[in-house]
């Protein structure tokens, strides 16, 4: 059983030396996302957008904690923690970069060849290259290592057949990093599991078909591998080590900010629309999300000192994912509980009507991606040392 | 933690273990204020920490107490330690000489008559039967000091039977008048920091006894720790503990570094929304602290009621959620929904 007073956030304040950066962000975001309306700003990171990429790759402000000689910046964490807090909450549309700045670049970085490095490093630094992740299958959902997907090892390369499902920007990415069986017949079923880049654009037999979201919007897919031939060096890491490799990357995915912010323009606007009916029980349930507010910042930038001090935040990350996507998704209920308007994504709608209508379509999302609210939960749960 | 928190961590834990257990809480509930426990605690200089070295003290500032006041709550300490502490901070910040033995703290603000007596009934002081003198903030920027001999005490108690006594003043001239550089609410803000603590060392007790009680009952010939429902129930606790614990030293920190402001931003944004957080965290920790522990944690034999009643007592005093969300639903309106990320992050 674990020591529960050692179950600790703690605290962890961004050194003031910061202050300038977000300052610089905020009046970049501030004057870049004029014509944004609060309906496309309220997909924050489902906002699809090359050209706003290509503009913070160009302040460097993407691929900020990878190294100089590949393109990054090698700047703190720390940086790119603000820069990531400063775009989610303003709303910004980060979809394009999302996944490469967040977790395929650092995974490269970490585990790729130099070839790779040389080669894909720059492009995610500018803000040039999408990025979809390889995890999921259709019988392989939160039993990642169930996967099935295959790559068998040719003459010149290698040869993948199967199925990846929910791959969100798929149908427009450059690369995929994927999680493939190497070997059917391993002892465990985590050993066998390998990780690939593989260029999307310049494979034949990989087919992605978009899959309509609830709201009848394409971003995830399912993509079809039919004898698609990569070449030998697409292998990321060693082979074997797939599953170790791809935990690394979801703890990259279950560790940022963007499990509490990515709907905090909602709360921005209920603000707002409260205003002039603010009686103090109203005030009262505005109050206590603001403080929930507050509490997640406060705890995700523990996780985010932890990681700069080189300290697991495994438990503490999964937390935060926990408490912020309920935090998340109370919010839409707690709009219509406080304020009598429908929401909508009908032009006729306010601001505010469509900003609830986005948000309530997309917030079943939020327990799902990176990790099911179940699986999290059973993390804490080993955490705890009950499992 | 730095040093002096760990050493106070270290201290606090190996006295409160040794000292406060369910036989120790259920005859001071019989018994009452325990002064064999108050010794110790002051031979530690708990209530001291805070005040200066001149004064006695550690000279330790907020983040290092909350490690103390946490413990008080972790341990239900049926002692005003938070109460002593904060009412010697405030006593040492007017200049006011120290004084020995329980402070009770006047919750609300105190408002002298024209002829600088006090008329008035204060509900809910804390160990107010057990004080060697009152304190209260007054309106007019003033902390003011009273002997217990002015005063008439009904005494009550809250849910987990601490004092909580209402004090009858009729026109007492205060001991002492000294001025004051804090808020006239003070005690109030800093009554709700102190139960944000508590609560926190409460949750973590309760957590505590969950986890274990799961890993050693068995039922339907497994662990109740191995049912998946049970686990989530753990989960849910863990997240609610580790968000009032958070948010709580957040707070305390924020005192240190911010403290109180004439204007603008300070320290009662992260006070406020650790009362908040804390008390509406209260439900969701009793509720499922009792759910895994089934009928055996709903007796009085056995001690997470100690921690439950607390909770639910600590919950409404100084404050609520209600009321504490109120006060940051209007802060977030005033600033308009485009500035509440700069205040928070501010």
């Amino acid at each position: 059983m674990l020591n529960i007073d050692s179950l600790r956030f703690p605290r962890y304040e961004l050194p003031a030396a910061l202050e300038p950066l977000r300052q610089e962000v905020r009046a970049f975001l501030d004057e870049t996302l004029k014509p944004y309306s609060p309906l496309v700003r309220s997909n924050t990171w489902d906002g699809f957008d090359p050209d706003f990429s290509r503009k913070l790759g160009a302040r460097g402000w993407l691929g900020m904690a990878l190294p100089k000689q590949y393109g990054g910046h090698e700047r703190s964490a720390l940086e790119r923690y603000v820069i990531v807090e400063e775009t989610l909450a303003a709303g910004a549309p980060v979809g394009f970069h999302w996944i490469a700045d967040r977790q395929s670049g650092p995974v490269i970085a970490r585990y790729g060849t130099e070839e790779q490095k040389r080669k894909i490093i720059p492009g995610i630094a500018k803000g040039e290259i999408c990025f979809c992740i390889g995890m999921s299958e259709p019988n392989s959902g939160s039993d990642l290592a169930s996967v099935r997907t295959k790559a068998e090892r040719v003459a010149d390369g290698w040869l993948v057949n199967g199925t990846k499902i929910w791959t969100t920007n798929a149908h427009r990415a450059d690369y995929m990093i994927a999680l493939l069986r190497t070997d059917s017949n391993p002892d465990s079923k985590h050993r066998g599991l390998s990780q690939f880049l593989i260029d999307l654009k310049n494979t034949r037999g990989v087919t992605p078909r978009p899959i309509q979201d609830l709201s009848g919007r394409r971003h995830f897919n399912e993509v079809v591998f039919e004898d698609a031939l990569i070449p030998a060096d697409a292998l990321l890491g060693k082979e074997g080590e797939g599953w170790k490799q791809a935990t690394a990357e979801l703890a990259f995915e279950r560790s940022g900010p963007e499990r509490y912010l990515s709907c905090f323009i909602l709360l921005s606007k209920l603000i707002d629309e409260v205003k002039d009916r603010a009686t103090p029980a109203v005030l009262a349930k505005i109050g206590a999300e603001v403080a929930w507010a507050t509490t997640l910042r406060n705890m995700s930038l523990a996780v985010a000192g932890m990681l700069n001090e080189g300290v697991d935040p495994g438990l503490q990350a999964s937390i935060v994912k926990d408490l912020g996507c309920q935090f998340e998704q109370r919010l839409p209920g707690l709009a219509q509980e406080l304020v009598a308007l429908e929401p909508t994504l009908a032009e006729s709608g306010t601001d505010y009507q469509q900003v609830l209508g986005n948000l309530t379509l997309l917030a079943p999302s939020f327990s799902l991606r990176g990790g099911t609210l179940e699986i999290l939960r059973g993390i804490i749960a080993r955490g705890l040392g009950v499992r | 933690m730095n040093e002096l928190q760990k050493i106070l961590d270290e201290s606090v834990t190996k006295l409160f273990e040794a000292r406060v257990d369910r036989e120790f809480l259920t005859r001071t509930e019989e018994a009452g204020f325990s002064q064999e426990l108050w010794d110790l605690v002051e031979e530690q200089g708990l209530p001291q920490v805070l005040v200066s070295e001149d004064g006695g003290g550690m000279n330790a500032g907020w983040a290092d107490a909350y490690v103390v006041v946490r413990a008080c709550g972790r341990h239900g300490v049926p002692l005003p330690v938070p109460e002593t502490m904060l009412g010697r901070w405030l006593l040492e910040r007017a200049g006011a000489p120290l004084v020995d033995g329980v402070i009770g703290l006047l919750p609300q603000t105190v408002r002298l008559g024209a002829n600088g007596h006090y008329s008035a009934e204060c509900a809910r002081v804390p160990w107010g039967r057990d004080a060697a003198c009152f304190v209260g903030a007054t309106d007019g920027g003033e902390l003011v000091v009273f002997d217990t001999a002015q005063a008439s005490i009904l005494e009550e108690l809250n849910l987990a039977r601490e004092p909580r006594d209402t004090v009858h003043f009729r026109e007492a001239k205060p001991l002492g008048r000294h001025a004051l550089d804090l808020p006239p609410d003070v005690v109030r803000w800093l009554g709700a920091l102190l139960r944000s603590a508590q609560i926190a060392g409460a949750a973590a007790g309760c957590l505590e006894m969950s986890v274990r009680y799961t890993s050693e009952r068995e039922q339907f010939g497994r662990l109740l720790s191995q049912f998946q429902a049970i686990q989530h129930h753990l989960a849910e606790l863990a997240g609610a503990m580790a968000s009032v614990d958070t948010m709580a030293h957040s707070a305390f920190t924020a005192l240190d570094t911010l403290g109180f402001k004439a204007t603008g931003r300070d320290a009662r944004f992260e006070i406020a929304a650790a009362k908040c957080r804390a008390s509406e965290a209260v439900e969701m920790l009793t509720r499922l602290s009792h759910q895994v522990h089934g009928a055996i944690g709903f007796t009085y034999e056995y001690a997470l009621q100690f921690l439950t009643r607390r909770l639910w007592s600590w919950r409404a005093e100084f404050g609520a959620h209600g009321e504490w969300g109120e006060v940051l639903g209007r802060t977030a309106v005033e600033q308009g929904g485009d500035r509440v990320w700069a205040y928070l992050t501010n």
